[in-house]
């Protein structure tokens, strides 16, 4: 610790930091209803980068209940070691149980830095952590980068509706912090032939729940087979210069024919032609799609943060100047029912 | 057995966040100038908050910590439906990231209102969209919280809360079960609000109905508020850089536009017709 920071007071309800004491780069891996989290997983690979550079290893930490085999997979995709908490009362994810495990764990091992995959729940969990490890936590950042001399994480946010990049440090304080939305890194290869320490970990106290927690899991049923926005190679988004319920249903026959996916804009959530999880951009998803065609929308910036790592990019769009085209491969200036009817037609025919 | 204690936190949000300015020397928001609106989500969060003081009495409170200019839109609070609103204001707040203002506004509430049922957020801002105060705010007090709420029945005498809340991105509705207090954020898309009556914030404005609490009265230790309660630091601001495109454009008959398009997307091998 500098002199400067042995004397500045920090906040009584702050316990102090020996910043020497933290090492190794963690990952909290999502694990629910028998899934790992594709977010998390994209995240071994980032921390892999990061630990590289400032000479440390990669911790995946896992919770739950009957975890059997899973608990190896976060080394097939590229962590040197799996912490595993294994416990009846982690049966089921109760917020404020899950992160106060995570934070006992942190206490006890003392990491530099923790990343969360930025998906509802790790939203939910990753700022309850930093704040009682009281320290700083920065959400979804779209670039992460450390600084071998200081060993300060550089979160990179975009900030004020996309435009303008943050970035942020947490140069005092340890661990650091950040949680990255889903599909903004690769998922990294699964490799079997990966080695590495798997240790099961119990915990001191469980928090009480107050309550029964978790009492129903209810999915809900879903009409359409079409896969979510964020799993799609090809993405066709419709905004709102398609007209009508009826404009996205010719949309979705496209994307049927390419063997992709339909996407909005809020203005079409909004207007109830397509369901809220299937909103792109700041207030919905990240899709980084092979290929997006985005039909009838201008191109703001809220939907451009969603969909600009992209591929390849495709606007078809009646207006010649609509902001999309500065985003867009390929533009195609058009009424979109005479082009998309053309398109549909030749995709008809190459599958003959 | 008396109905809930409901205290709705609040921000003022920038409308039109593409439009901000940033100081280029401490990287702050310029808020000179720009006008404030209640942030849209915590709108969805009173309407949550109002529908269970509807069904189960009792009352319900806004807070914020805010510039003095704060006042108005707590009003707009009151136009709503609120019963009383409390504005959080002192230099010393300034500078505050997440972590200083949770601990800001949930030392505020304990020492205002000890007794409260239940804190009510909306799901992130429009401005900031860290979703963080939430969580921070249950951690600072210790307390269980569950974001997305859609609904909620509370069982009075036994203090019981059953709240269902909305899984976006799994598609998959959950329903937790707590003692109270706890902390609820709610799903944005839930709970469209009921609107501002002009009358009753007029009301609110001509009656000083809104309280100002400074640090005089609230006595939050210098260190653990404003800038040097906030361990992150924004080290660095710059244009986002776009990724260069092909920006090739097509005008002209629709059946040629169609075939140009499928043949370059076949060549970029991102389609296999
Ligand atoms: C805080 C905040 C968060 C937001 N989050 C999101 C978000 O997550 N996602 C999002 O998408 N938006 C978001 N928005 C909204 C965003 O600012 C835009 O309003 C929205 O993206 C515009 O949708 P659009 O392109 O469908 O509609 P419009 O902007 O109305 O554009 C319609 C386009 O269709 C074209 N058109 C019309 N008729 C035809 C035709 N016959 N053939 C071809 N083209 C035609 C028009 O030329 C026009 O360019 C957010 C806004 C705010 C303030």
């Amino acid at each position: 610790m500098s002199a400067a920071q042995a004397q500045q007071k920090i906040c009584s309800e702050w316990n102090p930091v020996n910043k020497n004491e933290h090492k190794g780069i963690w990952v909290y891996v999502e694990y629910v209803n028998g899934v790992i989290k594709d977010g998390s997983l994209q995240l071994i690979g980032k921390a892999r980068e990061l630990a590289s550079k400032i000479n440390t290893d990669v911790t995946a930490i896992m919770l739950g209940s009957n975890l059997g085999d899973v608990v190896k997979e976060p080394i097939y995709y590229g962590a040197d070691r799996v912490i595993y908490v294994d416990h009846p009362a982690l049966a089921k994810y109760v917020p404020h149980i899950y992160a106060n495990v995570i934070v006992q764990l942190a206490n006890k091992y003392k990491p530099e830095i923790i990343l969360f995959a930025a998906t509802k729940r790790g939203r939910e969990l990753a700022p309850y952590v930093a704040n009682s490890l009281r320290t700083g936590i920065t959400a979804d950042c779209t670039e992460l980068d450390v600084d071998p001399k200081t060993r300060d994480l550089d979160q990179v946010r975009p900030t004020y509706g996309g435009n303008i990049l943050a970035h942020i440090r947490t140069p005092t304080r340890r661990p650091q912090l950040a949680s990255v939305r889903p599909n903004v890194f690769p998922t990294p290869p699964r490799d079997t032939s990966r080695k590495g320490e798997i240790i099961a970990e119990t915990i001191d106290s469980i928090p009480n729940i107050n309550g029964q927690g978790l009492i129903e899991v209810r999915p809900v049923v879903k009409g359409e087979e079409l896969p979510p926005v964020e799993k799609a190679d090809i993405v066709v988004v419709a905004g709102r210069g398609v007209g009508s319920a009826d404009g996205v249903k010719l949309l979705t026959e496209l994307a049927r024919l390419l063997g992709g996916t339909i996407g909005g804009t809020k203005k079409v959530v909004d207007a109830g032609w397509l369901p809220a999880d299937r909103q792109v951009g700041q207030t919905g998803k990240t899709i980084r799609p092979t290929l997006y065609i985005g039909v009838g929308v201008s191109g703001a910036i809220q939907h451009v943060f969603g969909m600009k790592e992209s591929k390849v990019i495709v606007a078809i769009n009646s207006d010649p100047n609509a902001p999309i085209f500065q985003y867009a491969d390929y533009g195609i200036v058009g009424d979109y029912r005479d082009v998309v009817k053309e398109l549909i037609e030749l995709l008809r025919n190459y599958k003959k | 057995m008396s109905g809930l204690t409901i205290i709705v936190p609040v921000k003022a949000a920038v409308p039109n966040v593409t439009a901000v300015r940033l100081d280029p020397v401490t990287h702050n928001l310029v808020r000179e100038g720009v006008p404030l609106m209640l942030n849209p989500y915590d709108r969805n969060a009173l309407e949550f908050a109002l529908r269970l003081k509807d069904r189960y009495g009792g009352k319900v409170i806004t807070l914020s910590m805010a510039p003095p200019s704060g006042k108005d839109f707590l009003e707009s609070t009151i136009g709503m439906g609120a019963d009383e609103a409390y504005l959080i204001t002192d230099r010393a707040f300034a500078g505050a990231d997440t972590l200083a203002t949770s601990y800001t506004v949930a030392r505020s509430i304990q020492r205002l209102f000890p007794n409260f049922d239940l804190i009510v957020f909306g799901e992130e801002t429009t401005d900031s969209t860290t979703a963080h105060m939430p969580a921070q705010v249950a951690s600072w007090l210790s307390l269980p919280f569950v974001y997305y709420a859609v609904d909620a029945e509370v069982k009075l005498e036994d203090r019981l809360i059953v709240v269902t809340r909305y899984l976006e991105d799994e598609g998959v509705y959950e329903t937790y079960e707590y003692k109270m207090p706890i902390i609820i954020s709610v799903y944005k898309n839930s709970n469209p609000p009921r609107d501002i009556s002009l009358v009753r914030k007029v009301e609110a404005k001509l009656n000083g109905l809104v309280k100002v609490v400074d640090n005089n009265t609230l006595k939050l230790e210098r260190e653990c508020i404003g800038l040097r309660g906030s361990p992150t630091i924004v080290a660095k601001i710059e244009d986002a850089k776009p990724i260069e495109r092909k920006k090739q454009i097509f005008k002209g008959d629709p059946k040629e536009a169609a075939k140009w398009l499928l043949d370059n997307l076949t060549k970029e091998g991102v389609i296999r017709p």
